[in-house]
């Protein structure tokens, strides 16, 4: 009696969720043109192993049906204008399209007819995401900040951790500032770093389960460090020091201006808490470092500005659009810990542009980087685009010419001269003609994460594209959210951010709480140790500073 | 039941005449500068914030419903009489002193009407929001507490015929302690009405809160009478006119209250948008997504024409309280401030002191739109830099259909008198406006040193250019 009983019920639920269950409906009328949809990833390259792309239909309608599905016949049907989607089904499917096309066709209905938009489709490649990013979570601020997070995201789903949230030790008049959670090699060292500014100044060094905190400024350096590089291999870091301000535009929408009034490099030795110069120099203005994979180079920018007046501050107030950064090289000899004379590799001012956060490919054969009018702050520059440059003379194209190096370059965009885009036109479609900026490549180097703020213009929001093994960016998919809106509602930006093979300090727990009593801590204060160049150079011994200015503000200082 | 009546009557009347009457601008700015919306980020992110987010969030949905002031004020005034209700309930205490139930809605409700200018500062809901859901339930488990307590034989206390008079005097001294610590200062207050009138562009009502004003001005008042003239044309006409001063802004501690209280404000109507966003975003940040921030950064993004971004901004307002389209109102508003962005951008930083940044911006502005070249010929005169008067004035002469301004025509008198080398006579100069001249010339001489022309003069030429120029110094500008 039991028994049947059991049976009864367990059809009653059967007949219940196949009620509910949606299906497709049949003689839906075509439509040509595909559903309105938020987030629009129609066309997107994915990756295997990414979170569901949840959406909202914006048809018009009363119901609505979408039907995801693959060539090899798995198909997963939801119903809803918000379409959810499980994340054991989605990676199901995802695994059923690798190397093919996932299909979503979408159908809606309205006046008890039901319409079948244009099929929207994705090519799934086998090569995978990492699958943690981190970045940080702020308002698109200026001079004030608050309830700033750095976060770690696991892209595979939707978990996301604040490992160390600005407010935790201070606010308001006392507030703290954290930016630049960087890892070495996408994390899989274990090794990472991020600054805060402020109260509890310092920069804090992640190695493993080891937190410490460290002032990185000496009274021979311009500042603490700013924009770091983690060697590949070895436990050492390469810094901008950066006197920076912000002005501000009284029209133009872009806003602001982030302009270095002042900037070098330096080597931080975390094992001898030193801290060396690689550069040094009056009138040129290096940031942005980033090692080659082998370690055996440094890729910097630089740009090179002759004052004009006593005012450094106002003369560059006024003359921001002359600077123009290039990226150089220097070689590294990781043994003595030497650096070599500087080499040119991307002539960015001879095109009137402007290079930034240059970044190597894992396989070393190219050099991403943003190129906008001018500076070096892309993300407030609406003509800031990625751009990548072969560094192997093999991988170039045979549409270049045959003088391949520095002058050779692939430009992703559509807001640059027709001349580069003529080198570029497979590739174009990885940017916007808004901010293109930040990015970083993916451990296989198949995957670049970057910031764009083609949405609104303002808003920093996170993409993955697709770099196949000839040298070509796909079209970019918008970081996955479970709920459609948030895009919509949230009014942060995500800045800055990271690959990640794993967790930060994986297998640590309590990460924000040891964050925190790090920070608590005196910070250790780094010895200056010199110059790291092998061959000292002319103007290596000038300390770059503001000339005149009184009483400034480096919106990059300790305290 | 009727014994009760009066004392809820009697508060019900003083706290909505005190919201709804002097303190009507104060409650309705409060409603703007409280960050609520119903969407789903501003929901976790504020239950986020603590154990006590579900509180604040309720917090803030209460002080949010203060931007429609009769609706806010009913519904707080009917939670705090449900306090006293519940307070009696609670504590089980008897009619005869229910008088002494109203101690903690008065004292609540001051907490709120006391801040004055705090309310720009406050990062979160004010006390009183956010204790009085909290306050109301744990009143109401005391009362259970105390109706199991009954169960098991406690007594209900007998009346006393002193407990009527104690009552009546809690209750008299509570509502004499909220009166006057109820913040009205006149200035704020005035500030408030002035500037949500010029953000409906009710410039006349601007105009006129200025003139019915009877105390000193603080600059800010200053500054937006200031706008109110321009945008309604009567600025060469009438500026001096209209009373100046630097009164200190009454406020437990000094900001720059001017850039805190209306520089998007002041920044937008001007043409200085870059300004507008700027300072909107910077408090958006620091204070959260008051609808206020929000309304001044949906125009600028309007007029720059970045219409993703823009929609972006009114998403987000319709998910404020009572939120109602103002895009009408906005193109109207785009048409006035056109002409004044016609301008080189600029890359610039005012530090905060909006007044003297506008006044020396335009000052040294040359060229422009016709608006811009009046503007800086105004604000050349404000900061009493003549030395570009003659072409402005040359550049204008042939806009002015109806004749000179008359400020414009008093100080081509004055600086042709001054600076020498200008034949004023052919200019179409007012003879009322040459026989004042010609009188300030003469007392001048007559009455001899300043301090002592200042305020003989007053009288007869205070609401002239002259006397703005010669005797009225060292204002302190923001």
């Amino acid at each position: 009696m039991k028994a049947i009983r059991n049976i009864a019920l367990a059809l009653c639920g059967t007949m219940m969720i196949a009620a509910c269950t949606p299906s497709v409906p049949d003689g839906a009328t075509d439509v040509e043109r595909a559903a309105r949809v938020l987030p629009d990833n129609d066309g997107a390259t994915l990756p295997p192993n990414i979170a569901p792309l949840c959406f909202e239909i914006q048809e018009e309608g009363d119901r609505f049906v979408t039907r995801l599905s693959t060539r090899g016949g798995r198909e997963l049907v939801v119903g809803g204008r918000s379409v959810g989607i499980d994340v054991a089904e989605w990676h199901q499917l995802l695994a059923d399209a690798a190397g093919d096309t996932l299909w979503t066709d979408v159908y809606a209905r309205q006046g008890g007819r039901w319409q079948h938009f244009r099929r929207m489709a994705n090519p799934v490649v086998r090569d995978s995401i990492d699958p943690y990013i981190t970045y940080r979570l702020i308002r698109p601020s200026y001079v004030c900040y608050e309830e700033l997070s750095l976060v770690e995201r696991n892209v595979e789903n939707f978990d996301e951790r604040t490992f160390y949230s600005n407010m935790a030790l201070s606010r308001d008049d006392n507030g703290q500032c954290v930016n630049c959670h960087v890892p070495q090699r996408q994390g899989q060292t274990g090794r990472s770093q991020f600054h805060a500014r402020q109260a509890y100044g310092g920069t804090v060094l992640i190695d493993g389960t080891d937190i410490r905190k460290v002032n990185l400024k000496t009274d021979s350096t311009l500042s603490a460090g700013v924009y770091p590089a983690w060697h590949p291999t070895l436990p050492l870091i390469a810094y901008s020091v950066n006197e920076t301000g912000q002005a501000f535009h009284t029209l133009d929408p872009q806003k602001i201006e982030v302009i270095d009034y002042a900037s070098d490099l330096i080597l931080y030795d975390p094992g001898q808490n030193e801290v060396s110069s690689i550069t040094r120099t009056s009138r040129d203005y290096e940031s942005f470092p980033t090692w080659s994979p082998d370690g055996r180079t440094l890729y910097y920018i630089s740009a090179h500005h002759d004052p004009v007046g006593t005012d450094i501050d106002v003369d560059l107030d006024q003359n921001y659009q002359t600077l123009h950064y290039n990226i150089y090289a220097r070689a590294f000899d990781p043994s003595a810990r030497r650096f070599g004379p500087a080499r040119l590799v991307f002539d960015a001012e001879a095109l009137g542009k402007s290079a930034s956060t240059p970044r190597i490919s894992p396989d070393g054969r190219w050099l991403l980087f943003s190129l906008a009018d001018y500076g070096q702050f892309h993300i407030w520059h609406r003509s800031a685009d990625l751009c990548v440059v072969p560094l192997d003379p093999e991988d170039c194209d045979s549409t270049m010419s045959s003088t391949c190096g520095t002058r050779q370059f692939h430009v992703w965009n559509s807001s640059v001269p027709r001349v580069e885009l003529t080198l570029t036109s497979r590739t174009e479609e990885a940017n916007s003609t808004e901010s293109d900026s930040y990015h970083s490549w993916s451990s296989n180097g198949r995957w670049i994460l970057f910031s764009s703020r083609r949405m609104d213009g303002n808003y920093t929001r996170l993409y993955l594209s697709y770099f196949d093994r000839q040298g070509h960016a796909h079209r970019p998919v918008l970081l996955p959210q479970r709920r459609p809106h948030l895009y919509d509602e949230l009014f942060r930006s995500f800045n800055a951010a990271e690959w990640m093979t794993q967790p930060v300090a994986s297998g640590r727990s309590g990460l924000s709480r040891a964050l925190q009593e790090a920070l608590r801590r005196d910070a250790r204060q780094a010895r200056y140790a010199g110059s790291a160049l092998a061959v000292p150079e002319t103007d290596s011994v000038a300390t770059q500073t503001r000339i005149t200015k009184q009483n400034y503000h480096n919106i990059y200082e300790n305290d | 039941m009727l014994k009760r009546l009066p004392y809820t009557l009697l508060f019900l009347a003083i706290a909505l005449a005190v919201m709804l009457g002097p303190l009507r601008p104060y409650v309705a700015e409060t409603g703007q500068l409280t960050p609520f919306l119903t969407t789903r980020v501003f929901f976790h992110e504020t239950l986020s914030t603590g154990p006590l987010g579900l509180f604040r969030y309720v917090a803030l949905f209460l002080q949010g419903c203060l931007s429609l002031p009769w609706f806010g004020a009913l519904l707080i005034v009917g939670l705090l009489v449900g306090i006293a209700y519940a307070t009696r309930w609670a504590f089980r205490i008897d009619d005869s002193l229910f008088g002494l139930c109203w101690v903690i809605p008065f004292f609540l409700l001051s907490t709120y009407t006391e801040v004055g200018y705090g309310i720009y500062l406050s990062k979160g809901p004010q006390y009183l929001f956010l204790v009085v859901l909290p306050a109301l339930l744990a009143l109401l488990a005391v009362g259970i507490v105390h109706r199991l307590i009954r169960r098991s034989g406690a007594k209900r206390p007998k009346p006393r015929r002193w407990g009527y008079v104690l009552s009546f005097v809690a209750f008299a001294a509570m509502g004499y302690y909220f009166w006057t610590a109820t913040y009205r200062d006149k200035n704020f207050l005035n500030i408030l009405e002035m500037k949500q009138a010029a953000e409906r562009d009710d410039w006349q009502r601007v105009l006129d809160l200025s003139r019915r004003h009877r105390e000193v001005p603080t600059r800010l008042q200053v500054c937006l009478t200031r706008l109110a003239l321009y945008e309604t044309g009567q600025m060469g006409q009438d500026l001096f006119a209209y009373r100046d001063g630097d009164a200190t802004y009454n406020a437990p501690v000094q900001q720059q209250w001017m850039r805190l209280i209306a520089a998007p404000l002041l920044y937008y109507h001007y043409g200085k948008l870059g300004f507008a966003y700027r300072w909107a975003m910077e408090d958006l940040v620091e204070y959260g997504m008051r609808p206020a921030y929000l309304r001044t950064l949906y125009r600028v993004a309007l007029l720059n024409g970045e219409d993703a971004l823009a929609g972006k901004y009114r998403d987000a307002l319709q998910h404020t309280l009572f939120y109602h389209d103002e895009e009408a109102l906005i193109r109207q508003e785009a048409e006035a401030i056109r002409p004044l962005t016609n301008y080189t951008d600029q890359l610039d930083g005012d530090d905060g002191l909006v007044e003297f940044y506008l006044l020396q911006s335009f000052a040294m502005t040359e060229g422009g739109s016709r608006e811009m070249v009046e503007l800086s010929l105004m604000c050349s005169l404000i900061t009493k830099q003549l030395n570009g008067f003659w072409p402005r004035f040359m550049a204008l002469l042939p806009t002015w259909k109806e004749g000179i301004p008359r400020h414009y025509q008093e100080a081509a008198l004055m600086v042709a008198q001054l600076q020498g080398g200008a034949d004023t006579t052919s200019l179409p100069i007012s003879d009322d406006v040459r026989q004042r001249f010609e009188r300030l010339v003469e007392a001048s001489a007559r009455l001899g040193d300043n301090s002592s022309n200042a305020y003989s003069l007053r009288p007869e030429f205070g609401d002239t250019y002259w006397y703005y120029y010669f005797f009225v110094e060292g204002m302190k500008t923001n």
